[in-house]
């Protein structure tokens, strides 16, 4: 491994190319963003008849409360997915620039440099991670407290309502957080590309 | 405007590739300043659950949801000046193998024959000059500033709205500025994602272009990959989110001009509040497509670079 005041990088004579990382995220950005698109009609569906519930002559309270826990879980599963798709295929890009720049050094026959994982990326997985764990918790309180309306004080399932909230939104803040700096670890990937396609030409005649 | 615009996404006169990104601080300031927002509203929402007065609880949970969304906002404006620095990147890297590439090109004739040909990452075109943008790329390249503008000033105008909901909860005052906070603030937010992917179109526009250039640059005939079906994809849940979000700010504003009772109110809240967030859903699906797609450009750009060096064309 060599470290320079710019970047830290590992000498190879071969491609090392994808990491686990950016393995997994070839593999799950399609099955999280298919479980986003069946998710959120199940939400809307349901908002659907609360909103019928409670707009009718004798709205059923236990439906409207049971409803109003289901509606975001569902409608948050579906945020679960798509933002762990868009991480994973962010990290599907890294991957193309890793495996990429792997190809082409080999290809010129000189040692192939690749970019160790930088903190920006580190940070961009332990985000997803928290934003991940933040929004299942809540998905799945919500489906306890609706399985609780009946039994739970009003006030009760209220309280639940306005901390899962959030919860969830601070999930939310996390993935969102987490995508700036899995963005801003392609421009690090960026850099340091375009710096070792210039050395590549003296490497390669020597 | 245009040309200013444009201007923002090339590297400025004389600008090292080896020089930092400034873009890219900037957008993990903006993002950082989001977070610490959305932390103090997780707090904000954890006080009111334990607070034994509902009307402070409400008053706090306003304000509350009006500052959680600017946070988001402001996440997703570090994002957007993010991916302005991406596209300042990889205008430098296109410079960078154009430098390199002649010299570690074997000798080898014009490359590929004219016309269309089937490659690993798909059905691509031969040409002899560097393909002009499509239309899309030409509209994304106009339309990310702009879009990206109005969506923070609704988010602003949405909190400053909020506020006055949280001053006059239970009043009709109170509804009406609910709805106008709701309907402003995801109105806001569906903007914000569409100048995003309006960024990532232009992104996916600078690679063809790039791409090209550096074919064109060693005295190759042109590959381009032919727009994919992600990419396809990417503009029609663009197009459906956008839509959605603009049509749930005009269901809000109904609301607040029509609605007088109680439970009409709840009713209509109890649907739109889902369709806005199905709105930006589907913005983020075409989002995770834009993604992808500039995924699979750039295996087939790296593919053709390897074959450049090996063989010449």
């Amino acid at each position: 491994m060599t470290t320079t005041s710019e970047f830290t990088y590992a000498t190879t004579s071969t491609n090392p190319g994808y990491n686990p990382p950016q393995k997994m995220g070839r593999k799950l950005w399609a099955p999280m963003l298919t479980m986003a698109l069946m998710a959120w009609p199940v939400g809307l569906v349901l908002s659907w008849i609360r909103a019928a519930e409670i707009a009718s002559t004798a709205p059923d309270a236990e439906l409207i409360a049971r409803f109003g826990q289901l509606v975001p879980a569902f409608m948050f599963i579906g945020f679960l997915g798509v933002f762990s798709a868009i991480s994973f295929a962010i990290a599907r890009i890294l991957g193309a620039f890793r495996n990429g720049g792997g190809q082409v050094q080999e290809a010129a026959g000189t040692q192939v440099e690749t970019l160790e994982m930088p903190a920006t990326a580190k940070l961009f997985m332990l985000s997803m991670a928290m934003g991940m764990m933040a929004i299942l918790v809540a998905v799945v309180l919500h489906f306890v407290v609706a399985t609780n309306v009946t039994t739970w004080t009003a006030a009760d399932i209220a309280s639940w309502s306005e901390v899962l909230e959030g919860v969830r939104r601070f999930g939310t803040a996390l993935y969102l957080f987490g995508i700036a700096f899995g963005l801003g670890t392609i421009i690090t990937v960026l850099r340091f590309q375009s710096a070792r396609i210039r050395q590549l030409p003296g490497e390669a005649a020597a | 405007m245009t040309s200013t615009i444009t201007s923002l996404t090339k590297p400025a006169s004389g600008e090292d590739y080896r020089s930092p990104s400034r873009q890219r601080q900037v957008g993990f300031l903006l993002a950082f300043a989001g977070l610490v927002l959305a932390g103090v509203t997780l707090v904000a929402n954890i006080v009111a659950a334990g607070s034994n007065d509902p009307q402070s609880a409400a008053e706090t949970l306003a304000w509350s949801f009006g500052l959680t969304t600017t946070a988001f906002g402001t996440i997703k404006l570090g994002i957007a000046v993010i991916l302005v620095g991406i596209l300042v990147r990889l205008s430098l890297r296109i410079v960078s193998v154009k430098t390199a590439l002649p010299e570690l090109k074997p000798e080898g004739d014009g490359g590929a024959r004219l016309g269309a040909i089937s490659t690993d990452f798909g059905p691509a075109t031969v040409s002899n000059h560097v393909p002009d943008p499509l239309p899309i790329h030409r509209m994304a390249r106009t339309m990310w500033a702009p879009m990206i503008a109005m969506g923070y000033m609704a988010v602003i105008a949405g909190l400053v709205v909020s506020f006055v909901w949280s001053g006059n909860v239970g009043t009709e005052t109170g509804a009406t500025a609910q709805a106008w906070t709701q309907g402003l603030q995801f109105l806001g937010e569906g903007m914000l994602l569409a100048g995003i992917s309006f960024l990532l179109g232009s992104i996916l526009g600078s690679l063809r272009e790039g791409g090209g250039k550096v074919q064109k640059s060693v005295g190759l005939n042109v590959e381009t990959l032919d727009m994919p079906n992600t990419a396809k994809g990417f503009i029609a849940l663009m197009a459906l989110g956008l839509m959605i979000s603009v049509g749930q700010f005009i269901g809000y504003v109904f609301v607040a001009a029509t609605v007088d009772t109680a439970q009409s109110f709840a009713s209509w809240l109890a649907w739109l509040g889902p369709l806005r967030e199905v709105g930006l859903g589907l913005l983020l699906a075409g989002i995770v497509l834009a993604l992808v797609t500039i995924g699979n450009v750039l295996g087939f750009q790296f593919s053709m670079l390897r074959r450049i060096i090996t063989t010449g064309h």
